[in-house]
């Protein structure tokens, strides 16, 4: 009976219900380029706003 | 001062969201200090009673809201052992790793003063060794990115599937590229114990960046 219950612990570890997993995302941050793009285009907006004031 | 119970309060989200507040500080500073994005992106606020950067680009402000949205009901329900803030070079190879272990202890009974004054000022001591941990660390390769892993287990997963649907943003199982570096150089940051949890934050630097 004990054989059996260990086939089965061993069962349950390697079906996965308890098995230890690393996740993340799909998705990507934004790159650093993009970012980059983003403040210029901020900065140049931000010095447009101050020259119409 | 008021003592709460078990039966008061919904202990894991409480814990969860003292957590995923700090986790979201900790993530904007650690891009800061470890110049992943441009410093004109991040703008000077004050958390835990300290100056921190925090970036102001709405589209990684999103995206990091959005990991830490998935990862919540992991760290409610105690299923989150670590979050890890890896930064990748150029070829997506980590470099370093900013791994956030945490669990929480058995709980009776806690007092709300001791919660909120103890855990804030534990918290803070995180943000302060963030700060500075480029003095201990190695200057980054131009180009780096970054990525936020969970070490979970598959069960608890099935908490994570609804709120990843919600906010259309579906994880994966890392790869073992992904997730593990070779002999890397541990460094440890900063542990806590209090009521509520117990973090641990250490870096794993790769021996040879460029």
């Amino acid at each position: 009976a004990s054989d059996t219950s260990k086939e089965q612990a061993k069962y349950d570890l390697s079906s996965g219900s308890n098995k230890k997993v690393i996740l993340l995302p799909c998705r990507n941050p934004p790159s650093r380029e993009r970012v980059q793009l983003w403040l210029e285009a901020r900065k140049q907006y931000e010095s447009l706003q101050i020259g119409l004031l | 001062m008021t003592t709460l119970t078990r039966q008061d309060l919904n202990f894991g989200q409480v814990v969860a969201d003292i957590l995923c507040e700090f986790l979201e500080v900790a993530i904007h500073l650690i891009l800061y200090v470890r110049e992943v994005y441009p410093s004109g992106i991040f703008q000077k606020r004050k958390k835990y009673n300290v100056p921190v950067q925090m970036s102001c680009h709405p589209e990684l402000n999103q995206y990091i809201q959005d990991t830490l949205h998935c990862v919540k009901p992991l760290i409610e329900k105690n299923d989150a052992e670590k979050v890890v803030v890896v930064i990748m070079d150029k070829e997506h190879h980590p470099v370093e790793r900013f791994v956030f272990e945490m669990s929480q202890p058995p709980l009776l009974s806690i007092s709300s003063d001791t919660l909120l004054s103890h855990v804030e000022q534990l918290l803070r001591a995180f943000i302060l060794k963030i700060s500075v941990c480029d003095a201990v660390l190695n200057n980054n390769p131009p180009g780096c990115s970054f990525s936020v892993l969970v070490h979970t287990r598959d069960a608890a997963t099935r908490n994570m599937e609804k709120v990843q649907v919600i906010k259309d943003f579906p994880w994966i199982v890392a790869d073992e590229q992904e997730a593990h570096m070779q002999e890397p150089r541990l460094i440890p940051l900063k542990t806590m114990t209090s009521d509520i949890v117990k973090m641990q934050l250490y870096v794993e630097e790769r021996a040879q960046k460029t």
